[in-house]
């Protein structure tokens, strides 16, 4: 079974001394582990807010914007797309992440069952940009727009990587499979629901490598989902740059 | 060896300071384009016109200023990454444009003459740099000061005092921005194809926002926020130059013409309200009239219609007649009716009511101001209680008038506009 680990930081954290480099061994043995042993296929950092973008289309008009989907007291800071037997297994990985212990990490299935996939190496010319297609999940598509959006999301993604601009990407279960894991005191904190409460949820995420944000907002605007959620655009943030 | 044209101090200082002007977003935009790290391009260039003050005195002033700087921010910038060691790439870029030593004046710089194409058709570098710093991925505060910043020169403290913030915050705000382009990989470059007619309203929007900003700092405010508009000026008939394709700039450009010919009739010495119809209007700049005449004729000859050029239209009304009783209200209603079908805006709506009362007298304007009230669109904004108020005022309806004036002094922002209500109020609460 697949999972998604979505890595959720309070960007005001005020850093105690000491936390960084302890955060930082940590993730270096939780890597090496869960690499090793199969279970990590792929995953990154990625650029606080301040260097998010958000798209959507309204009215047939292309509308981006500076900053994240929602506001929420933690946002979103890395992934990983996580192989497991079943969930309890891919809680007991999340819990030992260091993310868990500064702030939380939401565990949501895979839609279905997409091919493992590890990233391929990433060329000098591009940016890769993790897209999060949102939607607010209580707007209802009609009949038709829901029969419509299965084959125009397939159009999307068949022509995305015809172009090399889409390595990855998967649609996730709803948001009421998700559950998100914190460590508080020593204690791994298991909560059901995603990590913030917000109106738009995410639905599912795209890997784009392009050569600059032009061309992954253009990607985003022509996703399917633009008319009726938002897609942000984040830069993904490797561990070698600071 | 350039000849001394003139060894005067003041006239060197003078030349700087037109230089500046001229020149300081040329040369910014250019060091930008060739070595993508927009503080390098800032610090020579600020270098640049350091230079030139200590040696024009002296050297007297070059034939081609623009050249002498540009070379000069050149090769301070080329010195700076030979030094560090990790700016290779960037080194190989500025190394393989011919640099000359800075005393030659003669260098081979057509390429930084004229505003349009040069350098085989590449696309002005300032029009690179504006619709960089307008990309909507930013912050619009962000465009703000990042387009002031780079293509007028300011500091940022004078920015920041420009838009009332504290130095830490605009400084925190620039950096921000410049480490988005980086970080998101924003592109540097003028966008293609259909890209562009979108990008263009971008650039003007925030071109407009900077012209307002300083058109409502009120009388004893800084220089720095009133000179906004010249700023705004400045930059909007730029992008005319560079863009003679595109007739909303031209609109714009007119439109704040228009409004700036009448800045210094606005309010009189002690800081009060003018309303039009008292304005002296030999006071008028009738030069800036004439200019936005000009450019909206070229404009609408394109014969399409857009947002900017039907406000600049509207504008024209009222200035181009000799005393406010000749203004075509008919023809500002007609233009308001084209306007609100490009925009659905309450303002707008607004607006239209107030030619409405001066063609049709104030009760039909007042059934129209009521409809837009009871839509809530315009909760919160002062002008619209200040338009019942002035309209039920010349209806004789001098109670509802004073309830409306009331209604209006809550909302109201500036301390001029709040003296005029006031004075309004006295005439019929008595």
């Amino acid at each position: 079974m697949q999972y998604m680990f979505i890595h959720a930081i309070d960007e005001g954290l005020q850093w105690q001394e000491g936390l960084e480099t302890e955060v930082q061994a940590t993730l270096e043995v939780w890597l090496e582990e869960s690499i090793r042993s199969g279970v990590n296929l792929q995953g990154s950092r990625l650029r606080p807010t301040s260097d998010a973008t958000t798209v959507r289309v309204r009215h047939k008009e292309v509308v981006v914007t500076d900053g994240p989907f929602a506001e929420s007291k933690e946002q979103l800071a890395g992934y990983d797309v996580i192989e497991c037997e079943n969930v309890d297994e891919a809680l007991a990985w999340a819990a030992k992440h260091p993310t868990a212990l500064i702030g939380s990490i939401e565990v949501r299935p895979l839609f279905g069952d997409p091919p493992r996939m590890q990233l391929p190496e990433q060329k000098a010319t591009t940016l890769r940009y993790l897209l999060v297609v949102t939607v607010d999940e209580s707007v209802e598509l009609s009949a038709e727009e829901q029969t419509r959006m299965g084959p125009a999301t397939e159009d999307w993604v068949a022509k995305a990587e015809a172009k090399g601009a889409r390595l990855y990407g998967s649609r996730l279960e709803p948001a009421s499979t998700a559950q998100t894991v914190r460590v508080l005191d020593g204690q791994v904190i298991v909560v059901d629901g995603p990590f913030a409460e917000t109106k738009e949820q995410i639905a599912g995420f795209d890997v784009l490598e392009c050569a600059d944000l032009d061309e992954a907002i253009d990607l985003a605007a022509k996703h399917p989902m633009a008319r009726f959620g938002a897609l942000e655009v984040r830069p993904f943030w490797p561990f070698e740059e600071s | 060896m350039v000849e001394p044209l003139n060894t005067s101090v003041e006239l060197a200082e003078s030349a700087v300071t037109d230089a500046f002007r001229n020149e300081w977003g040329r040369v910014v935009a250019s060091l930008v384009r060739r070595t993508g790290d927009w503080d390098l391009a800032e610090e020579c260039a600020q270098g640049a016109f350091e230079k030139a003050l200590a040696r024009w005195p002296g050297d007297g002033v070059p034939d081609r200023p623009g050249a002498w700087l540009m070379t000069v921010a050149r090769n301070l910038a080329y010195d700076r990454l030979r030094r560090s060691t990790r700016e290779s790439a960037k080194l190989k870029e500025l190394a393989t444009l011919e640099f000359n030593q800075p005393n030659d004046g003669t260098a081979d710089f057509e390429d930084d003459d004229g505003p349009a194409s040069h350098e085989s058709g590449q696309p002005d570098e300032r029009l690179m740099l504006i619709f960089t710093c307008c990309h909507p991925a930013l912050a619009l505060e962000a465009r703000v000061a990042l387009t002031l910043r780079t293509l007028t020169g300011l500091s940022t403290a004078e920015i920041a005092r420009a838009f009332l913030v504290p130095e830490a915050t605009m400084a925190k705000r620039l950096v921000r921005a410049k480490h988005k382009i980086t970080n998101a990989g924003i592109p540097y470059r003028v966008p293609a194809g259909g890209a562009l007619f979108q990008r263009t309203s971008g650039v003007l929007a925030v071109l407009y926002l900077l012209f307002n900003e300083g058109y409502s700092a009120s009388t004893g405010s800084e220089l720095v926020r009133t000179n906004l508009c010249d700023n705004a000026i400045e930059l909007t008939r730029l992008l005319v130059e560079m863009l003679p394709e595109e007739p909303e700039a031209k609109g714009l450009l007119a439109l704040m013409l228009f409004h700036h010919a009448r800045q210094r009739a606005r309010v009189d010495e002690r800081g009060d309200v003018v309303t039009l119809e008292d304005q002296d209007r030999e006071r008028w700049n009738h030069d800036e009239i004439t200019e936005g005449d000009l450019v909206l004729a070229t404009a609408l000859r394109r014969g399409g219609v857009g947002s900017y050029q039907l406000q600049a239209a509207i504008a024209r009304e009222h200035v181009r007649v000799g005393e406010t009783s000749s203004t075509n209200w008919r023809a500002i209603v007609e233009l308001y009716d084209q306007l609100l079908l490009l925009t659905d805006s309450p303002v707008v709506e607004l607006n239209r009511a107030v030619a409405v009362a001066m063609c049709d007298g104030p009760s039909s304007a007042l059934a129209l101001v009521d409809r837009i009230d009871a839509s809530g669109r315009l909760e919160g904004y002062y002008l619209l209680p200040a338009v019942r108020a002035d309209l039920l005022r010349r209806l004789g309806q001098r109670d509802d008038a004073a309830g409306s004036y009331r209604d209006a002094l809550k909302l109201v922002g500036t301390e001029p506009e709040r003296r005029f209500l006031e004075t309004r109020l006295s005439e019929v609460a008595d």
